[in-house]
Parts: C-alpha cells; structure tokens; sequence
C-alpha cells in the first residue's frame, strides 16, 4: 500500500513537471504580421480568430474544429470544467482539437449586485480571479484571457470609473501570475464613451473584445475614431439583436429566417475583418453563438437547433472563414408566407401559413410547424430565460410546406415556429409572430 | 369602340394618376411614402416614390455631401435634409429592386448610395440613427451569397 502510494504521488509530480515545462513553453500575444494586420501569435505562429462562442454542448467542439473554426471563448472560468464528449472536460477536448481558448473570467456586473465601492466584494473578487489563473496558468490549451464580459453595463454610456479601474487592477494581477498570455476585456457595442474610459483607466488590457450585433461592422471604425491603437476582436456578433429588429404593433420582434441570417453572419465577419476601417487592427471574430440558446426566441442566437442540427449560419461563418461552402449544406428559405404574420385573430380561428424551401444539395425536406407562447422575459445583456409552452395539438396539418393551424383558444401574444429538417444534420427556422384577440 | 378605348384609357391614366399623389412633394413626404409602400411589398410604387424625390433633391443632397467629412451629429441631422432623404430614399428603392429580383440594378444603386451621398442618416423608431450608406455595403457584400 506505501509503494503503491509512493509510486502515485511520484507519477503525480512527474505529470505536474511535465505540465509545468510544456506551459512554461507555451507564449502567446498579439502582433502584427507582414501586411500589417494585426494577429494572435500562438507560440510562434500569427492566427486569425476564426471563433465562436458558446461550444460548449457534447459534439460541438468536434463540429467546430471540422468546420475550421480555431478559437473559442468562454464567459465563465467554470466553463473550462463543463464535461463535454466522452465526459472530458471542455478545455482539454479543445487542446486535443487544437482548438485555441479564450478564457473568460466573470467579473461582477453593478445591475446583478455588485458594488465596486464595497471593500470586502472587491477584496474577494480579485482573490477569486488569482486563484483562477494561478489553477489554469499550466493548460496549453489556454491562449488569451478574457476578463469580464459587458461589466461596465451593457446599456452604460461611458460606464463607473470605478469598474474601469478595478479592471485596471484585475489586468495586473493577471499579468503578475501569468506574463505569458496577454488580456482582452470585453464591453458591449463600441460607444467613444467606454473606448476613452478604457484609454484613460486601463493600460494594462492588451485588447479589447466589441460585443455587437446590428452595429458589429462599423465596430472597428469606431475604434479607429475613438483613438482605440492596439488590437480588437468582435467577441460576439451574428444576427441583428431583438431590440434592433422591426416589431409587431403589440411590440413582438420579428426575427429574420435562418437564410437571413446567414447573410449577417456572413457579411459582418468580411465587412470588419477585409473591408471597413480597422480592419488591420481586427485580431478576428466570435460568433454568437455556436449551440444553441433561449433569448427571446429558441432560435434567435443559436447556429444550431437545440436537437443539434446545423443551421444556415454555419454555413455563411464558413463560406466567410475559408471561401468555399461546406459539402453539405443546411435548407434555404426562398420566402415565408402567411397573412396572419403580425396581426390580430380571433381565438379558435383555423390559419394557412406556408413556406417555399429549397435543399442545396437536393435532399428531400421535412417542415415542422407548432404554435409556441411569446416569450415573457424581459432580461438584458443575455441573462438566463425560460422556454415558453408550445401546443403542437394546434398544428391541424403539419409535416407540409403549408400548414393549417388553430389560433389558440386564450387570448395573448404567439409565435408560429417553422423547423425545416433534411434529414443529414442540417435545418432552417423561421417564425411568425401573431396576437389573439 | 373609338369612344370604349378612350374611356378605358381615360379611366387607367385616372388611376394611375391618383395612385401616385406625391403631396407636398416634400423630400420627407416623399421618403415616407416610399417607406410605406415598400411595406405593403408595392415594389413599383416604392419606386416611384424613391424616385422622385432622388429627382427632385440629388443635387441639393450631392451638395450637402460634399460640404461634410463624416457623419456629421445627432442634433444637426436635421441640417441635411435632403442628404438623409435622398440616400434614403435610394436605400429604398435598391430593397425594392431586390424585391422585385432584379439584383444587378439594386447593386448599382447600393453603390451610387454609398458613391454619392455617403453620409446620410436616417431616424429609426427604436430610438437611434442609421447609416444608410453602411447597411447598403452590408447588402452589397450580403448578395455574394446570393
């Protein structure tokens, strides 16, 4: 029992050294390369952020990496721990994908509780953040971290100096345990106001992460005009948020189709990386969000349905990352029909809505329609949200391009969801959004 | 029949006539009117309506463009009146080509948006201003995937 005992903790040091050395080896930063664009050097070799965040569910690194994505973020340090395929932990199946991580470490939000004129909260959460890169510090899988996410408020003007500056502080403390990764933070959209606050209080962040959605190619044009020199990622983007879309009378977003926003995905990673101002300070993008996530709508962020299959926005990060589509490639939605959309009926009402789809590779489609009760939550900055109730038992005629439905017998605000399957792991949404009287 | 072609013909200039009231022929009317029938998926009529008012202001716009380096403030947007229209207004009309399939003509027309009057904004009801000449780029490079 003593030998066996002697022998493990042997072996335990031994993989502790040998983690020790291949970290010690392991440099990251952020440089220019020859044309002048600025890139994340990963021990040596100068990248572009072909990202995403989210990847978190069972399957969707493998997904990720055979798509060609190369970098993955993280809001929380738990995150690094989530047990992915096989029951790994998320951080070492990205190292064996080679996938490269940004490791977000939360910092407390003043609209969640958190005062940064509180001595002993402040104390606390830079022992929390220590202890986090002082545990993660030896994992090659690591490459930037990412302090905070939107913590200066995402609906600030300019935001509390104070949290700027206890960032400042944070930064420090990153840099004191691990000098061999730089730091990005991460602020939402790109207002002047936060670009001066984090000129004027944080020097120490290497890079800055712009979280945007309608406004996400102007980003790097902002920057520029903010005075913003060193480099900057666009850390989440992808469709046009619900707060940006046109609504309903009733005040309901209407939510593009997949094929939609495939196009936003697609043109918003090109417009800031190869076309608009700033480009050559653009580290890359993370797309939002890769998997899949109820905010709003069950389908308003996710580039996957929640049963996993891919959906055109995937496609479009693709197209926009390599030049060239995927083999196989998710429906399109030519045109979505209904004349309900966006009005008033009465309860008990039979309604034909109808949809003209086409497969890029020809594959027979199968069309899923269900009525789904609008959403009540009214949450910011993407916090948390419940999954409404669906009646399926309302879809008189499914399982067709044009379906019949039921208007739901109580009154209220209601969503016609249309899921396109064809069959090989691909899919297309839409939805509809009516009231009843 | 003579007199049956001309009270046919009467009667379609009649409607054609009183369905393109163009009003006070306001650029602001104009640009509103243009808004609304492209709504309502009336294609042509939104063009119409673009139309007239690019007639009526691009050189007023094309003026008001040259004298600026940027986008110029939220409170003197007003200022550009006819610059926020006409670009706009050309915005609307490119939507509406698209609407109508006809792509190579709503390229040219996203370009001339972005060539000419650049820097025009327009008010949306959610409360901020837009560049119509940045969501005509993102369109343009949109229609690569078309």
């Amino acid at each position: 029992m003593r030998k066996f005992f002697l022998i493990a903790s042997f072996l335990f040091c031994v993989s502790l050294l040998i983690h020790a050395e291949e970290a010690k080896g392991h440099k990251v930063s952020f440089e220019k390369n020859s044309d002048g664009f600025w890139r994340v050097n990963v021990n040596g070799k100068l990248i572009p952020v072909r990202g995403a965040g989210g990847v978190l569910a069972p399957g969707m690194l493998e997904t990720f990496a055979k798509e060609g994505g190369n970098f993955t973020r993280t809001w929380g340090i738990e995150s690094l721990e989530q047990k992915v395929t096989g029951g790994a932990r998320y951080i070492d199946k990205a190292k064996e994908l080679g996938v490269n991580v940004m490791a977000g470490i939360w910092i407390g939000h003043e609209r969640h509780g958190f005062n940064y004129s509180n001595e002993a909260q402040v104390k606390k959460q830079r022992e929390i953040v220590r202890a986090a890169v002082r545990k993660w510090k030896h994992h090659t899988g690591i490459a930037v971290w990412g302090l905070g996410n939107e913590m200066e408020g995402p609906q600030a003007v300019a935001g509390n100096p104070k949290v700027w500056q206890e960032l400042e502080v944070l930064a420090k403390i990153i840099k004191e345990e691990d000098p061999n990764r730089p730091v990005m933070t991460v602020i939402a959209g790109s207002r002047a106001e936060k670009i001066k606050s984090l000129l004027k209080y944080c020097p120490t962040i290497d890079a800055l992460g712009v979280n945007a959605y309608g406004a996400a190619s102007g980003a790097g044009k902002d920057l520029v005009k903010a005075g913003w020199k060193k480099p900057f990622a666009i850390t989440e983007f992808g469709v046009k948020g619900f707060w940006e879309a046109s609504k309903t009378p009733w005040g309901a977003p209407y939510e593009p189709t997949s094929t939609e926003k495939a196009k936003s995905y697609y043109a918003t990673h090109k417009l800031v990386t190869q076309i608009n101002n700033g480009k050559e300070q653009c580290l890359g993008t993370f797309a939002f969000l890769w998997g899949w996530k109820q905010e709003k709508t069950s389908t308003w962020f996710g580039m996957f349905l929640k049963s996993k299959e891919k959906l055109p926005q995937v496609d479009a990060l693709v197209k926009a990352w390599t030049g060239e589509w995927p083999a196989n490639r998710a429906p399109k939605i030519e045109a979505v029909k209904a004349d309900f959309s966006g009005k008033a009926v009465a309860a008990n009402k039979k309604l034909i809505a109808s949809v003209k789809a086409t497969d890029p590779e020809g594959k027979p489609l199968k069309y899923d329609w269900v009525i789904v009760e609008e959403s009540k939550a009214h949450s910011v900055g993407g916090d948390k949200e419940y999954e409404p109730p669906s009646f399926p038992a309302l879809t008189l005629i499914n399982n067709d391009p044009e379906c019949v439905i039921m208007s739901p017998a109580k009154a209220g605000q209601y969503r016609l969801f249309l899921t396109i399957r064809d069959g090989d792991g691909n899919a297309a949404t839409a939805n509809i959004p009516f009231l009843v009287k | 029949m003579m007199r049956m072609i001309f009270t046919l013909a009467f009667a379609f200039l009649m409607t054609n006539l009183s369905a393109q009231d163009f009003g006070d022929h306001k650029s602001s009317t104009l640009t509103s009117k243009a808004w609304t029938e492209l709504g309502k998926n009336n294609s042509d009529m939104a063009i119409t309506y673009a139309n007239k008012c690019i007639e009526l202001y691009m050189k007023e716009a094309e003026k008001m463009q040259k004298s600026l380096k940027d986008f110029t403030a939220q409170e003197d947007t007003p200022k550009y009146w006819a610059l926020n229209d006409v670009g706009t207004c050309l915005y609307i009309k490119a939507q509406a080509l698209l609407k109508k399939g006809k792509k190579k003509e709503a390229l040219a027309t996203f370009k001339q948006l972005t060539e000419k009057v650049k820097y025009a904004q327009c008010w949306d009801p959610n409360g901020w201003f837009w560049k119509p000449s940045e969501a005509a780029q993102e369109k343009m490079v949109e229609m690569e995937l078309d």
